[in-house]
């Protein structure tokens, strides 16, 4: 019976996973993830990868909302930062528990995606793009005002890690884990939604809202509600950073955590999902380490050689580099049915005597 | 007293934040792009101007023109290296001028330091305007504005180049078929708007804050969005307009609130918001696009 079952399972991996080149690729990297703590990195390795998981959460649901909707946001710091506010106050204030505050601080972004959708989604383009990055600085000001609560320019110290009982390196270890885990939970949630019969809603939106409108679709709720997931995810994000950094200060709500997610998008391959997600590790792994730990260069010629790599690959290949990679292992699919015919038919003839005629 | 001050320091903010967002709103009208490098240009030809009254002492007027022409032609390369290849896509814009910004701060830090520099003002001394005092340089920078502002009214309407970037901005493919080259015309209004953030630039670093640090060029930028946004995107009518709503809600909340300094963003940035919410548009956007 037992064996039965996992004779399906392996079944359906062999042709779900094993037969798409793309999806191959990415079990083998998901595979090298998942076991390449044991080889025992570096903390600061760890805590590269650690971010990078977050990174791919926080860029996937930046991904979802323009990528899928076209509703640009530029301020996606704020969920960032909400979730990484909520969850501290949610401690200092109630003293919850981890798992308790970021739940919440998820819920929260949620809802104040939600109340900042209707308003923000009443504009459209670059009128978009520029309100909602007001929001991050609308909430600087409020932080920095309101001192004795959210701790202003010093931020809130203090947040407790996600596995208290641990020692200091297994507690980066489970991190790793957990974070590993989160992302490719919230991928898959954010994966089925944006090809779900919702997602095609929402691609129909990018495509043209009014033949949409036309279509009897009610545009306001699904730009809202793709609004309200992407606030999701990206608090989520924030709120797992806050207890991974043990703090939350107002820099999360700059300008370089705002554009953290479009340059990570735009670097994968926007509208695509996987994009953001494979470009959150590969530039974090070349800022963090290709350039942070074997070249080792100053902070300024770091960020400088980070920035101008985006643009060159902004400029020479806008379709993102996940998706042409993507494309070129599809490539790799459709190739082999057409060999096999080719070769098939080159046996043919040889068998029938060097010629396709039919001797008459 | 505090009314007099408002009425007065606003009407002098208003016209050097309309000047700053002249530049972002041309481009804008123009070419379509949201140029995100506008405050880093403002930045640029603050530490230009910084370099020529200081390490290279040329005397503060050839310094402006030297930071004026440098930031102009400064922006014109952005324009043909980074932003015209890819200019039909919104997003990427955005992100290209993002990261040239990035770029310079860094830039910055690099050949300066991460610290404040002190830029001298172009006179010193004050005057009282009913009761309230106003520097000299705050009024000179007033004035260039006004003046600024008249010339530039006068080169959109009536000059062959300012009416080409009028046409390309009502409609670009006509224009096209007119025969009007309207990738060296962008340029040319990118080469235009750099200028204007550099006498911005210039006027605000040198009359009202003084300093040049490696981050300024964030603050002008938001001021930017706000004005152009409240004015209406690509709206030249609408620029100054927002830009004194905006300077005076700042003012006021400065002066009426007490201690709330570090909202002076959030307000501005909330009344943006505001306006956005009862007109969509800004006050003088276009409205061609049917609901």
């Amino acid at each position: 019976m037992v064996k039965r079952y996992f004779r399906a399972a392996y079944l359906s991996f062999l042709v779900h996973v094993v037969d798409i080149p793309p999806r191959f690729f990415a079990f083998l990297i998901f595979i090298i993830f998942l076991l390449f703590p044991i080889t025992g990195p570096p903390e600061s390795i760890l805590l590269m990868m650690i971010i990078a998981n977050l990174m791919a959460i926080y860029g996937a649901s930046w991904d979802l909302l323009v990528g899928r909707t076209g509703q640009i946001s530029l301020g996606h710091a704020l969920f960032f930062g909400i979730g990484a506010y909520a969850t501290a106050l949610l401690y200092v204030y109630l003293n919850l528990q981890p798992w308790a505050t970021i739940f919440i601080a998820a819920l929260i972004g949620f809802v104040i995606a939600l109340l900042i959708g209707f308003p923000c989604l009443r504009v459209k383009g670059p009128y978009l793009a520029l309100v909602t990055m007001a929001f991050p600085l609308i909430m600087t000001g409020v932080v920095y005002y309101f001192k004795d609560i959210t701790g202003g320019e010093r931020g809130i110290y203090g947040i407790p890690r996600l596995f208290p009982f641990l020692n200091y390196n297994q507690q980066r270890f489970a991190e790793y884990y957990f974070t590993l885990i989160l992302m490719l939970i919230s991928s898959i949630i954010i994966y089925k939604i944006a090809n779900s019969k919702t997602g095609i809603v929402f691609l129909s939106i990018l495509d043209d809202e009014l033949a949409s409108k036309a279509c009897g679709i009610n545009v306001t709720k699904y730009k809202i509600m793709a609004f309200a997931i992407s606030g999701l995810f990206a608090s989520l994000a924030g709120a797992v950073n806050a207890h991974i950094l043990s703090s939350a200060s107002a820099a999360s709500f700059t300008l370089t955590i705002s554009f953290m997610p479009v340059i990570i998008t735009i670097f994968g391959g926007i509208g695509t999902i996987y994009g953001p997600i494979s470009a959150a590790y590969v530039l974090q792994i070349l800022d963090r380490y290709l350039l942070y730990k074997v070249i080792n260069v100053s902070t300024e010629w770091r960020t400088i050689i980070y920035v101008v790599i985006v643009i060159v690959l902004i400029l020479k290949w806008p379709r993102g580099i996940a998706r042409t990679a993507v494309d070129k292992l599809k490539d790799l699919e459709e190739a082999r049915p057409v060999e096999v015919v080719y070769k098939k038919m080159k046996k043919k003839e040889e068998s029938s005597g060097g010629s396709i005629h039919a001797p008459s | 007293m505090i009314i007099e001050a408002i009425i007065i320091n606003g009407l002098m903010l208003g016209a050097i934040y309309s000047l700053l967002a002249l530049g972002f709103t041309l481009i804008y009208g123009v070419s379509g792009v949201v140029n995100m490098a506008h405050g880093s240009l403002f930045m640029l030809a603050a530490y230009v101007f910084f370099v020529f009254t200081f390490q290279f002492p040329i005397g503060i007027f050839w310094a402006s023109i030297v930071a004026v022409l440098a930031t102009g032609i400064f922006g014109s390369i952005l324009y043909r290296l980074l932003i015209n290849p890819i200019i039909n896509d919104e997003v990427a814009v955005l992100v290209v001028t993002v990261c040239a910004a990035l770029i310079l701060e860094q830039a910055v830090i690099l050949q300066f330091g991460s610290y404040r520099k002190a830029v001298p003002s172009f006179v010193a001394g004050y005057v009282e305007i009913l009761g309230v005092k106003v520097t000299y340089s705050m009024i000179l920078a007033f004035i260039a504005s006004l003046i600024l502002f008249l010339i530039l009214g006068i080169f959109l309407s009536k000059s062959k180049v300012g009416r080409a970037m009028r046409a390309v901005s009502q409609d670009r493919e006509a224009a096209m078929l007119i025969g009007i080259n309207t990738e060296r015309l962008c340029m040319m209004t990118m080469a235009i708007s750099a200028a204007i953030a550099s006498i911005a630039g210039i006027l605000i670093t040198a009359s009202k804050t003084g300093i040049a640090y490696p981050d300024m060029w964030q603050h002008p930028l938001y001021l930017s969005f706000a004005i152009v946004i409240l004015g209406g995107l690509g709206s030249i009518k609408g620029t100054p307009i927002g830009a004194f709503i905006i300077a005076y809600a700042e003012l006021a909340f400065m002066y009426l609130v007490p201690g709330a300094m570090s909202l002076a963003g959030a307000v501005v940035m909330a009344v943006m918001v505001l306006v956005l919410l009862i007109r969509p548009k800004g006050l003088f956007g276009k409205r061609i696009e049917m609901e």
